[in-house]
């Protein structure tokens, strides 16, 4: 049986709207981060993000965990760009040195040394802003859109009935794959299997794997199949489908579209111009 | 002119396209208009695979030679739709979680007739018609996934009784129920039946589904019908050990038969005093913060102990159990095994003194073979590998499947497929052995094969199992645990426990035939007995 994301009403910003008319405007605002690389351009999608996290309304004990997961990996590999400048190479054609760190030993002949240059440093800072405001506002849609709701929401999103209502078990999946995942280590806990002490190489630590992946992979193809022969019997997909819930958009939803829209309109023109693009403050570095 | 019968099944064999036997044989049956036809048998037989012709899975989903036919109300399915079909004939599966669809139960009901593109309006006055008729229109805007077992299993079927269905067709809509819930689940088929529906009802439990009298029942083995006839004529083709029975007649026919042997219960507690073995203090637990599930238990599991757990579905059952070998550790308290705080060891740390058995097989089975299956435990606690050889053949007689060691756990049919989840931790020969819900979806010979086998092994000095069976505490208990809303209602030897039946009714607790014949007879055995054994006090 799926089970659905820990959605309440919570009364907040988010829920005030048409979840179409949500989904729209996040559509918006992610193609619209996507076109900058100047950090004081993403500054204000960052400050939006932030203000759309506070006005949510769900408290820290129920998102603590997704957070730590995903900010963790954010900060990982903005620090991993930052030592190593990976993929800044296409912004940026010279590097000005700030600082060299250099070890105090060899080895095999190489010095490890770490070069700090602003482009990096601004680099490293871009993308962290970047990624953190498209991660803080996806974090808030499983809270605050109501499942009840995921297939209507994509029906009126203009999607044909089968879709619409796939995008609504397919919503629901990724909790239930929590849920088994979590019942099947139990499981395999309660049998003497240890994850922590997965010992060999990469391919014996895969093969370790095994008690945990094969029950979840299987319960999950178990899972569709039942859900499509209960689909079936329930006649799904035979015709044009009547929805029993509906949405009207209100003035705020319309509003909420309209600036959207002119969000990406904005920023697609701002893009044009050639403004935007990545930058770093004026300063007397020399060339690396 | 009458009307033709809604379903007639005609000379119907199937046989799946990756088998080379046919799953049923030659099944000829008839279900009138306001009739119920008990469908028995043990797990294997072909129950699902005629459920499956009958609803038209098969061939549509399920592909393979099919010969014969299906008529409902007089027309072959084999040239119609699935959608026709599913307008006729409605289904309700084992297991209600597998069938659910809806986020919500109004849209859950409400699904099937959406497809059919009905009007809104008509949509919901027959969404509303259905619950109503089940008494549960107040949960229309609950989340299904919430949902109790009793009410997850009435949504099901509202969700299929709203398609009005002349047919209706029901998977063992027992097996996940607590004995009250189960009670009235029967009385609402009784009703539709009543009402003019035919009903074709697949259920282990045949004594329970005697109390709404169906018309006639089909006894199946090997997918061949053994016996079609009156429920008076079943007692006379079945053995009593193959299928439960009501316990007055399980008597009257065991009284031929020389008494069964005692069983020699847990022989490793035999020697030695009653030590504590698991011990709970004060322990309180909740999932979420604001909301608490078990409120100051105080337990304590001695050295000879064979414990039942009872109690309604939802009541903590298995977050109790669970506290036990440290899966979930206490918010409030502690639990302690052999003497060891669940805090400071690990799961695996408490997995070599108590073995674990999970209610759902399929969460833990991974190996390619059954063999490989049950030597994953052993191995894991370090056992050397001659003793694993040993263990693990061990199980597999006990849970008879001698002959599947080859086999891999996955093509396994379901009730195999448990034995096999049991089998794996008894082959890790922990001292102290949970089960919960070990009984659900087998048959009555082979848990009762089994249950006799665990109880008499030499390794186990105490035994603790959650079960809705109250006869699975009659026969083996030597004590039961009355839990419901996260408390310990009682705490006492069955005889102590099970006589008071006002307690059982607010627990949800329905006595059975076999505890009332025990009541009866309490004062000349001094205790209670399973029914082969009681035939010959009385």
């Amino acid at each position: 049986m799926l089970v659905a994301w820990r959605y309440r009403d919570r009364n907040s910003l988010i829920q005030s709207f048409d979840p179409r008319a949500w989904i729209i405007f996040f559509t918006c605002f992610l193609a619209s981060t996507l076109l900058f690389w100047d950090v004081r351009y993403l500054l204000f999608f960052f400050l939006l993000a932030l203000l759309t996290v506070f006005a949510s309304r769900i408290g820290w004990h129920e998102m603590k965990r997704a957070w730590l997961f995903i900010g963790g990996f954010i900060l990982f590999f903005s620090f991993l760009t930052f030592l190593t400048g990976r993929g800044g190479m296409e912004l940026y054609t010279q590097e000005h040195l700030i600082a060299r760190l250099q070890a105090g030993f060899k080895i095999f002949g190489w010095q490890p040394t770490l070069n700090i240059t602003i482009e990096r440093t601004f680099y490293a800072l871009s993308m962290l802003v970047r990624v953190f405001s498209i991660a803080s506002m996806t974090i808030l849609i499983p809270y605050s859109l109501n499942p009840a709701l995921y297939g209507i929401t994509f029906k009126g999103l203009g999607l044909p009935d089968k879709i619409a209502y796939g995008m609504d078990l397919t919503m629901r999946f990724i909790p239930t794959f929590g849920r088994d995942f979590t019942l099947t280590m139990d499981a395999q806990r309660a049998r003497g299997y240890e994850i922590e002490k997965l010992k060999g190489g990469l391919f014996a630590q895969v093969r370790k794997l095994a008690p945990l992946i094969v029950p979840v992979t299987i319960h999950a193809i178990a899972g569709s199949e039942d859900i499509i022969d209960a689909m079936d019997l329930r006649a799904f997909g035979v015709g044009k489908r009547t929805w029993l819930q509906q949405l009207t958009y209100r003035r705020r939803d319309r509003i909420l579209i309209a600036a959207g829209i002119a969000m990406i309109m904005i920023s697609a023109a701002l893009s044009l111009l050639g403004l935007g693009v990545f930058w770093v403050p004026a300063h007397s570095f020399p060339v690396m | 002119m009458t009307n033709p019968p809604p379903l007639v099944v005609e000379n119907l064999t199937f046989r799946y396209r990756s088998r080379t036997e046919p799953s049923i044989e030659n099944i000829n049956l008839t279900v009138q208009a306001g009739e119920i036809l008990l469908v028995a048998g043990a797990s294997g037989c072909g129950k699902t695979t005629l459920m499956r012709c009958i609803n038209g899975l098969i061939p549509r989903s399920y592909k393979g030679e099919l010969s014969g036919r299906v008529l409902i109300n007089g027309e072959d399915i084999a040239p119609l739709p699935l959608v026709k079909i599913s307008q006729m004939v409605g289904t309700v599966l084992q297991d209600p979680e597998r069938q659910i669809l809806g986020t919500r139960v109004l849209a859950e009901v409400a699904f099937g007739l959406e497809n059919l593109g009905l009007e809104r309006e008509e949509i919901l006055s027959r969404a509303y018609q259905a619950m109503d008729f089940l008494g549960i229109s107040d949960l229309a805007e609950r989340e299904t996934f919430n949902l109790s077992g009793g009410e997850k299993q009435k949504v099901a079927l509202a969700g299929v009784l709203a398609m009005h269905p002349s047919v209706l067709v029901l998977d063992e809509p027992l097996a996940s129920l607590d004995p009250a819930s189960a009670q009235d689940a029967l009385a609402l088929v009784r009703r539709l039946a009543d009402g003019g529906m035919a009903v074709l009802m697949v259920e282990h439990r045949v004594e329970d589904v005697l109390a709404i009298r169906p018309g006639r029942v089909m006894y199946m083995e090997n997918g061949k019908a053994r016996y079609l006839g009156a429920i008076s004529g079943l007692e006379q083709v079945v053995d009593y050990h193959e299928v439960k029975l009501p316990a007055e007649v399980i008597v009257r026919m065991a009284r031929k038969d020389p008494p069964p042997a005692e069983l020699d219960v847990l022989p490793a507690s035999k020697q030695g005093g009653r030590e504590a073995l698991v011990v709970f203090e004060d322990v309180e637990f909740g999932y979420d913060r604001d909301r608490e599930v078990l409120h100051g238990i105080n337990l304590t599991l001695n050295r000879g102990d064979v414990v039942a757990i009872l109690g309604p579905n939802g009541a903590g059952k298995t977050t109790l159990v669970k506290h036990a070998i440290g899966l979930l550790k206490p918010k409030g308290g502690r639990v302690l095994v052999e003497g060891r705080d669940t805090h400071y060891i690990s799961v695996a740390q408490v997995a070599s003194t108590l073995g674990y058995v999970f209610q759902s097989p399929s969460h833990m089975l991974f190996a390619p073979t059954v063999e490989e299956e049950l030597a994953f435990g052993p191995t894991n606690l370090g056992h050397p590998a001659d003793e694993i050889a040993l263990e693990v053949r061990e199980a597999i007689e006990i849970v008879n499947l001698v002959g599947r060691e080859k086999d891999p756990p996955l093509a396994l049919s379901f009730g195999q497929q448990k034995r096999v989840s049991i089998a794996s931790i008894l082959a890790m020969r922990s001292r102290i052995l949970v089960m919960d819900e070990p009984t659900a979806g087998q048959d009555y010979q082979n848990y009762r094969n089994f249950m006799d086998s665990i109880l008499q092994l030499p390794s186990f000095e105490a035994i603790l199992f959650i079960t809705h069976d109250i006869d699975l505490a009659v026969m083996y208990a030597n004590r039961v645990l009355i839990v419901n809303g996260g408390r310990v209602i009682c705490d006492g030897t069955p005889e102590e426990t099970l006589a008071d039946l006002p307690r059982l009714e607010q627990n949800r607790l329905v006595p059975t035939s076999l505890l009332q014949l025990n009541l009866k007879w309490l004062s000349k055995t001094g205790r209670f007995q399973r029914a082969e054994r009681l035939a010959h006090y009385i």
